[in-house]
């Protein structure tokens, strides 16, 4: 039985830890009644997704087919990819041209080719990103949390002194704001749990120390007079209440974030400038710079994102394939450098990558290859302008996931799709519940976790359902 | 933990499992022990069979021959023979299959077991007997009365209070063994009563009146003057209305039409104190500028069939009017209460052009509910009617005078809004048990009795002793066991925080969000409170709510992120040094002048000689922008300022 004392005593532990943290509210959420599910032992401490916002056409980046170079008069449906494949150190991954230096960390990860996205009827970024990030379909009666929340409120922070979910490189004010706002969120979990964001990671300094404009000196006056002021304050004579103690150590561990030695990390003129200068192909680059300089600090959960915004980026509705070869610069240097640096540092092992996008994109076939979408981007049987030159469509039946680290197997391919229009899914298929199986295990999460919300149960991967992809583990 | 130490119990039985063989199960088998105390049939079995055997084996289904909605059910058994040997656990076939010690014979028969605490629970229920109190039947969930009642109120005994809240509340504190505490001091009751009536704190000169003032009525002419600030109570309790009605200036579905604001009429009815029926009715019933809380948020896209524009407007009435959840019984008929699948469809139907075929859990059954409302012995929808007269019906059934339990969950609600704790908790739960069920009856009866009229029941308990007793404090778990001693300690708004502070420096930045033209221009100053901006960082991490679900109850408590914003974020940082530059101006004529009208409209009292000292020290020789906007701040972090006490 000793064995199995002290298995409970170290899982009691982790337990214990995120019950403390539970935010207390009669109308929140409750530790589900009857739990039986057991969390497996955890293969990586902090997880990163790297999202390309957008949606990243497979067959541009991570799974070329047949390239058709440019020139007037092409038939659209000769076109697959507009791209040469390029070998990688793996011998049987290839990628598509511009990302040689991914290719050259390949021997480090795992390479989905077959996630397919959910059939939600219109293929929406915003409803197929809150799908990705949340494991559930909009709307929803209850606001359910982001995949970093519920990491949050499982795992705790890694080190207390930084915030367990960081959001990196996502305007809010931008574009579909409101939509993103709904997924970047802790949902029923509580703000507790809610993403730190960071929009511009070079600026990231600004959110952990005092305000523009305040000297350092007089931020401590400051922080001293509301200390004294609460120590003296007439208000003991209440007695203690909840209320208190929770805008107390709300303060408490904000002023011990502001003063940790960790808010370093935070502070990207810290780093070498030749680090800085591999890193830097704008604010996606530098969000995997401090992610990595957050990781080596002990965070817990951070996603860096490319950023959504309708039409830009990843959303190429036309110039697809000059407009990807700019994304290819700005993911390359930076997706690998972070694999090389964790992995020198020792940290790659416990650190869970993941770059991964709301679908796919194809030049013709929107969705279900049956299926007419309306409002669809106009694309000409005969392409007579380079602008029409892309895969400007959204495509949901095959998508490219990389799995970098934390307990993944190294050098492996996942999956099979096809070489002819519809490019589609044809061995290995993946979903979101079960990509998210995937990642929850890893970091010693159950995708029957789950909690009581107005006395129904909400899990992790939607109702429980989820199942790891054994395969894809080391 | 518990189901830590479970699964290592599993371990080692599954090993003895397989090491016995089938026939010796019941004498040798290592079932988890017997719980060693009474057990609570409520408590501690009630709630282990309706969530882990009732579906099955209650509500009409008799898996196996096995039922056991009521006691004599379980003693009868299943097709092969008794379940239960009554007084012997270790030989009741129950016990075996719970255990889980065989997997072909296990109940529940899939999925989760129960724990070792739940199985040990049932065994002692068993060795004890069996207790069932009367009228508890597992097919039926408890269902709260449907129609208003009147509540006989006792004399005043050894208190002095006309008010019948009080009354009812010295029965309960005498059953409760409790002495009736003595009401707080002026001045925190003025705090109270501001912040919960107008959301702002009392301005120095009206708190100084206040309190000068010896007429012995004075609370009450308080109450009343709050009440008539018709601007300033609208500008107020939007806030609530916003969060309970998913109404905001911006949000998902606005993208593309698929939403719409109701900002204007819902502030105009609050300053106008609309009836509660009428303001209802208007919401089910849509007049120009309400049609937005039936229009629902409509994502582009194919979008779960419980989540359709009909279904949305049929649980939201159902939750904000009724305190009913039918979330759930959107999907399936529920596991939480008596509440079908039919009769959500039903229910959303009023609302559907076409007749909606019911879907369970987004699958097409092929049928189709029967127009109606949920509680048909209030009234009946036409079927045959078009949609506009149908919800014009199922308004006037809805808002009845027979329908006790709306007004029940709306006087809930303004209770524990002004309280901090409802009389029923969750609020939207109105099955469940209130700690006072004469004072929530009261105020109900009270409330239809007098028109629906808000401000009377705001009045009623304003005044009352009840509203006005020292705070209490409660962590908001197992609300089974509140106990009433005094009002709960709450915490301002986002928008109450802000506006304070707004106040104290009568500096209101920031453009409104909404095209809604109000007079808010007082000494030449135009102060645009806070609910009227968009969502901003500052009062989300503050609490103000993503309005795309509805928000019921903002959570009382703080966070990390809400702390970093206020510590070091730009929104709060800007407004308090523009703020303190205006402070100056208008009260910086001494230091010692400075210090009073922050103390005294910040906390509603003067500082005490060591907090002097200390903010003395901080502005120091020269009153400078800088220190004056640290000394706010240093305030404005207290508990003493962020919490209504």
């Amino acid at each position: 039985m000793n064995r199995h004392t002290e298995w409970n005593r170290r899982d009691f532990l982790k337990t214990a830890s995120a019950a403390t943290l539970a935010a207390l509210a009669s109308n929140g959420p409750k530790e589900a009644f009857g739990n039986s599910y057991e969390n497996p032992p955890a293969l990586a401490d902090t997880m990163i997704v790297l999202w390309m916002g957008g949606g990243m056409a497979h067959t541009e980046t991570f799974d070329p087919k047949r390239y058709t170079p440019y020139e007037k008069g092409l038939g659209s449906d000769q076109v697959l990819s507009t791209f040469p494949a390029i070998d990688t150190v793996v011998d049987n991954i290839k990628l598509s041209e511009g990302l040689e230096k991914i290719g050259s960390v390949m021997d480090r990860g795992t390479l989905i080719r077959s996630y397919k996205a959910g059939d939600l009827g219109f293929i929406l970024h915003s409803r197929h990103q809150y799908h990705w990030h949340t494991g559930y379909a909009p709307p929803l009666t209850v606001a359910a949390p982001h995949i970093g929340a519920w990491m949050a409120k499982i795992l705790g922070p890694n080190n207390p002194d930084v915030p367990a979910f960081i959001d990196i490189g996502q305007r809010l004010d931008v574009g579909e704001g409101e939509e993103l706002k709904a997924f970047h969120q802790a949902g029923f979990l509580g703000s507790e749990y809610g993403p730190f964001m960071i929009p511009y990671p070079d600026e990231a300094m600004q959110s952990v120390q005092p305000p523009e404009g305040m000297s350092a000196s007089r931020f401590q006056n400051r922080e001293k007079l509301y200390r004294k002021l609460m120590e003296t304050s007439p208000i003991g004579e209440f007695g203690s209440n909840y209320h208190k103690e929770s805008l107390v150590r709300s303060m408490d561990k904000a002023h011990r974030l502001l003063n940790s030695p960790a808010s370093k990390a935070f502070d990207l003129s810290l780093e070498p400038k030749e680090v800085y200068d591999k890193y830097n192909t704008g604010r996606f680059g530098l969000g995997c710079l401090l992610a990595r300089r957050l990781t080596e600090v002990g965070a817990r959960f951070i996603e860096v994102t490319t950023e959504y915004v309708p039409f830009e980026g990843f959303d190429t509705h036309e110039n697809g394939h000059s407009r990807m070869v700019g994304m290819k610069e700005m993911i390359d240097g930076p997706v690998s450098q972070l694999v090389l640096d964790l992995e020198e540092r020792g940290l790659l092992d416990r650190t869970l990558i993941v770059l991964a996008s709301e679908f796919s994109r194809d030049m013709l076939v929107e969705g279900k290859p049956d299926l007419i979408v309306k409002g669809q981007v106009t694309q000409p049987d005969v392409i007579e302008e380079e602008k029409f030159y892309g895969m400007h469509r959204h495509f949901t039946d095959a998508g490219s996931v990389l799995l970098f680290g934390g307990g993944i197997k190294k050098g492996h391919l996942h999956g099979v799709t096809a070489d002819e229009r519809p490019c589609k899914t044809l061995e290995g298929e993946i979903r979101i519940e079960n990509l998210h199986a995937t990642l929850y295990t890893a970091m010693g999460i159950s995708p029957k976790y789950k909690l009581d919300v107005e006395q129904r149960p909400f899990y992790v991967t939607k109702d429980g359902k989820g199942e790891a992809v054994k395969e894809l583990y080391a | 933990m518990r189901n830590r130490k479970y699964f290592a119990w599993m371990g080692f039985f599954l090993l003895v499992g397989m090491i016995l063989t089938p026939q010796t199960r019941a004498e040798e088998a290592h079932y988890p022990p017997a719980a060693n105390r009474t057990v609570s049939f409520q408590k501690d079995i009630e709630p282990v069979l309706r969530q882990n055997c009732a579906k099955c084996h209650a509500r009409g289904k008799a898996e196996g021959g096995f039922r056991m909605d009521v006691r004599d059910l379980v003693l009868i058994g299943s097709n092969t023979g008794r379940v239960v040997q009554t007084g012997d656990s270790q030989n009741s076939y129950l016990t075996h299959l719970i255990s889980g010690l065989d997997s072909s014979v296990r109940m529940p028969p899939s999925g989760e077991l129960l724990s070792e605490e739940q199985v040990g629970l049932i065994r002692a229920w068993i060795d004890q007997g069996l207790p069932w109190p009367d009228g508890i039947n597992l097919g039926r969930f408890k269902e709260a009365e449907l129609e208003p009642r009147e509540v006989i109120v006792p004399t005043a005994k050894a208190i002095h209070s006309d008010n019948p809240v009080d009354r009812l509340l010295e029965s309960y504190f005498q059953k409760n063994e409790i002495e009736f505490p003595e009401r707080v001091d002026d001045r925190l009751f003025a705090r109270r009563a501001y912040l919960d009536t107008i959301g702002l704190l009392p301005p120095p000169d009206q708190l100084e009146a206040f309190l000068e003032d010896d007429s012995p009525d004075k609370r009450n002419a308080l109450v009343e003057d709050l009440l008539s600030r018709n601007q300033e109570y609208a500008e107020n309790w939007i806030t609530f209305w916003n969060d309970l009605l998913r109404n905001d200036f911006t949000g998902t579905g606005y993208i593309d039409g698929g939403r719409k604001q109701i900002t204007d009429w819902l502030y105009h009815s609050l300053e106008a104190n609309k009836p509660y029926n009428q303001f209802v009715h208007e919401l089910v019933d849509p007049v120009t500028g309400s049609e937005g809380f039936i229009k629902g948020i409509v994502w582009r896209g194919v979008t779960n069939s419980s989540q359709t524009p009909a279904m949305q407007a049929a649980q939201n009435i159902g939750q904000v009017f009724m305190g009913i959840n039918l979330k759930c019984a959107s999907c399936h008929d529920s596991f939480i209460s008596n509440w079908t699948l039919k009769d959500s469809y039903g229910l959303a139907s009023v609302f559907s052009d076409d007749p909606l075929e019911i879907h369970r859990c987004d699958n097409p059954t092929g049928d189709h509910a029967p127009i109606k409302f949920l509680y048909e012995e209030l009234g009946t929808v036409d079927p045959n009617l078009p949609r506009d007269r149908r919800e014009e019906q199922l308004a006037n059934i809805l808002t009845d005078e027979q329908n006790g339990r709306f007004a029940r969950t709306f006087v809930n609600r303004l209770w524990a809004r002004l309280l901090g704790h409802g009389l029923i908790e969750p609020n939207d739960e109105m099955d469940r048990d209130p700690w006072s069920k004469d004072i929530l009856d009261w105020l109900a009866t009270d409330f239809i009795e007098n028109d629906f009229d808000v401000k009377h029941t705001l009045r009623v308990i304003l005044t009352s002793k009840a509203y006005q007793l020292p705070s209490s404090s409660w962590n908001g778990q197992n609300d089974k066991n509140f106990v009433f001693t005094g009002p709960v300690v709450k915490r301002m708004t986002a928008e109450q925080f802000r506006d304070s502070l707004c106040a104290i420096t009568n500096h209101w930045p920031g453009e409104p969000g909404t095209d809604l033209k109000i007079d808010n221009m007082v000494d030449g100053v135009t102060q645009t409170r806070s609910w009227m901006l968009k969502r901003d960082p500052f009062t989300v991490a503050m609490g103000r709510p993503n309005r795309d679900q509805i928000n019921s109850q903002r959570s009382p408590y703080a966070t990390t992120l809400q702390a970093l914003e206020l510590t070091n974020g730009s929104t709060l940082y800007d407004l308090l040094e523009q703020g303190a530059g205006r402070l100056i101006s208008d009260h910086g004529q001494s230091k010692e002048e400075l210090v009073h009208y922050l103390f005294f409209y910040g906390l509603g009292r003067e500082a005490t000689e060591a907090e002097k000292g200390m903010v003395l020290e901080m502005i120091g020789d020269e009153i400078s922008a800088e220190n004056v906007e640290d000394v706010l701040w240093s305030l404005a972090m207290l508990p003493e300022f962020q919490l209504i006490y």
